[in-house]
């Protein structure tokens, strides 16, 4: 049976693969850069999905983790004139540092107790570039500079972005997998349902707590360089608070525990966040409804009012109605074999 | 039968040349009958008035194009909300420039908006027309921002002003200065400097305020203890709100200076007045809230045209200065549309805006005269002085010329 799943697991990765390859073909430039968006947000989902979906501890600070990747690369650039695609593995180490120091007092907290004290940290942290202004160039903001094709690739700098964040995605994704599939995964899975099981059963609980912030904070830490490079400049606002609330939305939209349903949390994180007015619109149709999507604020209405809808129909989320989707088809294949 | 073919074939060749040839030009955001202009505001947050410029110029638009455009297209206005916020900024600055594909940005505001999307504007050879900010860099760097032109009278020189009017009136100046720490306020506050020339050190104190703090008034209240007999307000919206209402809590009474753009009769009229009294600013656009323009052409035309083609109209609006600011800019912008020519192309409309002689905008000082050459783009540079007395701005003085350099 484990061989069968495993099959099936590379083959819808190869599935993944080649849909990353072909559809910014079938796209425009401008939407390129959209999709790379996503690409980004799916890499901090990733990221989260170990914390919270395997080691069952609950972060509301991943957008300061962001922050601290996208700040490393700001300051790499501007001032020390790397490239900008060096960074993104020095923005994920920086990151994953800060996140494995966080993750030594949270080894005592758990729970809200947890989540209270990330959510500290990402609410203080947009006041650290401000602090330190020569650094970190205060509320105007770093700059990144423009991106630029790189690596002698022939395309344009929206999809070259694109290429670049879903590769760098895809590659993460299949390190998540394969870290997560075997004991580790299953040690952090007996973490998050018994703390108490998994300790008499020999489990090194301080040290697979802390690893699993430091993988992740790493994960949001790319993420967070990603988003600097391909918004030229990063101002405190870019990792503003609400980035971590989204991004908990997003993980439980996309699934808690599911890698791949993590596409699918966010997609609708960047698309409720950038083009909620286009649902108002379209609901501004239905003959029982009256929304004006000019009016203000109707856009954080509409990502209200969808979450709720989405929360109903897909308690599991978006990985959770894959697994059910598919249920036939492996149960059949499984049992085969 | 072979014939019919071959007279499809022809038929079809002269269509498909005819439209190869009827393709109006390769000039996004331009078409035969449309130019499609852009532009990132605050429509909320802490600088939502200001976004009023955009809606002013919105306004000025349907109303010349219901005038039959410009040499017969229509200009078409898409304006998003940036919350005053750099990065979202960039968000539209891409989005106008790739998924709208307009023809120029025009008018976007504040300074560290506007410094955020210059380089990807200059980059992609999109005009970036008649910034709202009076950085000096947008009309001084032009050799390495070719696609950018400024156009409100640059903020060093409005500092220098205040210097210069102070050292005029005052033997003993004791200065404070409370100002935003960013590149707009530290502009105005080096211009100050400038102005004072070698009594620069009649400054006593100065601090600077972050814009995204919430509150200034206990810098107002640091400031006090300065004893200066003087305070530069060099600030903007809610700020300068909350610098005169510190003012009055800590019943402090200097001649206060108060920069142009964050000294809008619709705020001024909202602080005590007993802080207000007496402040003195620039004025270079007609006010609709000051009396001497009660009557005026200019600001009977913009009321006008508000009440035609304004959106989400309110009463206060018939006074509110940020829309005649947006008008009076959409008037210029008109004005180098036509100038630019029928063939209308980017580089086309950047070599109109840096030949620009405009007399007799209506919505600026009379005699105000917006001029620029490719090597000053600086368009309006004319301003006068004003005093707050009686709830409302009253210019006095001449018009006087502050151009840089």
């Amino acid at each position: 049976m484990p061989r069968v799943k495993l099959a099936l697991e590379a083959l819808a990765f190869l599935l993944l693969v080649a849909v990353v390859i072909v559809l910014p073909q079938v796209v425009s430039d401008f939407h390129a850069r959209e999709l790379a968006i996503v690409g980004m947000y799916f890499i901090a989902l990733i990221g989260l999905n170990v914390l919270t979906g395997y080691s069952g501890q609950i972060s509301l600070g991943h957008g300061a983790f962001m922050a601290i990747g996208g700040y490393t690369t700001a300051i790499l650039i501007s001032d020390h004139g790397m490239r900008d695609i060096w960074t993104i593995p020095v923005a994920g180490v920086v990151a994953g540092v800060a996140g494995l120091l966080v993750g030594l007092p949270a080894l005592r907290l758990s729970g809200m107790y947890l989540a209270l004290v990330t959510f500290g940290i990402a609410v203080a942290f947009p006041q650290v570039p401000k602090k330190y202004e020569h650094f970190m160039g205060g509320s105007s903001g770093k700059s990144t500079g423009l991106y630029k094709v790189e690596l002698g690739f022939h395309t344009t700098p929206n999809r070259w972005l694109y290429y670049l964040t879903w590769a760098v995605a895809l590659f993460l994704l299949a390190a998540a997998w394969a870290l997560l599939r075997g004991k580790p995964g299953r040690t952090l899975q007996a973490l998050r349902d018994s703390e108490v099981a998994a300790l008499s059963s020999g489990v090194n609980v301080a040290v697979y707590k802390t690893a699993a912030f430091g993988i992740s904070a790493f994960y949001a830490g790319v993420a967070g360089s990603l988003f600097a490079i391909s918004s030229f400049l990063v101002t405190p606002e870019t990792f503003a608070i609400l980035l971590s609330v989204y991004l908990v939305v997003g993980l439980a939209a996309g699934g808690l525990g599911s890698l791949s349903g993590a596409i699918g949390g966010a997609a609708l994180v960047f698309y409720l966040q950038n083009h909620a007015d286009a649902v108002a619109r379209w609901a501004n149709h239905l003959p029982w409804l009256s929304v004006d999507p000019k009016q203000q604020g109707i856009s954080s209405v509409v990502f209200g009012a969808v979450l709720i809808v989405i929360m109903l129909l897909l308690p599991t989320g978006a990985g959770g109605l894959l697994q059910r989707l598919l249920r036939p088809l492996t149960t059949r294949l499984y049992t085969r074999s | 039968m072979r014939t019919h073919v071959l007279l499809v074939c022809v038929i079809g060749a002269a269509v498909a040349v005819a439209a190869a040839g009827a393709r109006p030009s390769a000039t996004p955001g331009v078409s035969g009958s449309e130019i499609h202009l852009g532009s990132s505001v605050p429509l909320s947050g802490e600088a939502a008035a200001g976004g009023s410029v955009a809606r002013g110029a919105d306004a000025y638009f349907k109303y010349v194009n219901a005038r039959g455009g410009v040499l017969g297209r229509k200009i078409k206005f898409t304006y998003l909300d940036d919350g005053y916020d750099p990065s979202r900024a960039v968000n539209n600055a891409i989005r106008l420039v790739q998924q709208e594909q307009v023809f120029a940005l025009f008018n976007t505001l504040g300074t560290n908006n506007n410094l955020a999307i210059r380089k990807f504007l200059n980059q992609q050879g999109v005009p970036q027309l008649f910034v709202a900010s009076g950085a000096t860099t947008f009309g001084r760097d032009y050799t390495a921002y070719p696609w950018t032109i400024g156009y409100i009278p640059p903020y060093s020189e409005e500092g220098k002003l205040y210097g210069k009017y102070i050292l005029a009136h005052s033997k003993k100046p004791k200065i404070a200065v409370l100002y935003q720490n960013d590149d707009y306020g530290r502009d105005l506050l080096a211009g100050l400097r400038k102005g004072l020339g070698k009594k620069a050190g009649s400054i006593v104190a100065k601090v600077g305020y972050d814009p995204t703090s919430s509150d200034v008034q206990p810098q107002i209240a640091q400031l006090k203890s300065s004893k200066a007999t003087m305070l530069c307000i060099f600030a903007f919206g809610k700020f300068s709100l909350q610098a005169f209402n510190g003012l009055n809590r800590v019943a402090w009474h200097p001649q206060v200076f108060v920069n142009d753009v964050s000294a809008a009769s619709s705020l001024m009229i909202a602080v005590p007045q007993k802080a207000a009294n007496g402040s003195i600013s620039i004025t270079f656009g007609k006010d609709p809230a000051a009396p001497i323009w009660a009557k005026d052409k200019g600001v009977k035309l913009f009321q006008s045209i508000w009440r035609k083609y304004g959106s989400d109209i309110r009463s206060i609006d018939y006074k509110d200065g940020y829309l005649v600011a947006g008008m009076a800019s959409a008037y210029t912008m008109v004005d180098t549309l036509r100038k630019a020519g029928k063939n209308l192309t980017r580089q086309s409309v950047m070599r109109a805006a840096t030949h620009l002689s405009e007399r007799g905008n209506p919505f600026l000082l009379p005699n105000i005269v917006v001029r620029t050459t490719p090597s000053f783009r600086f368009p309006v540079t004319q301003v006068r002085l004003q005093r707050w007395r009686g709830r409302a701005w009253h210019p006095f003085g001449k018009l006087v010329s502050i151009k840089p350099g």
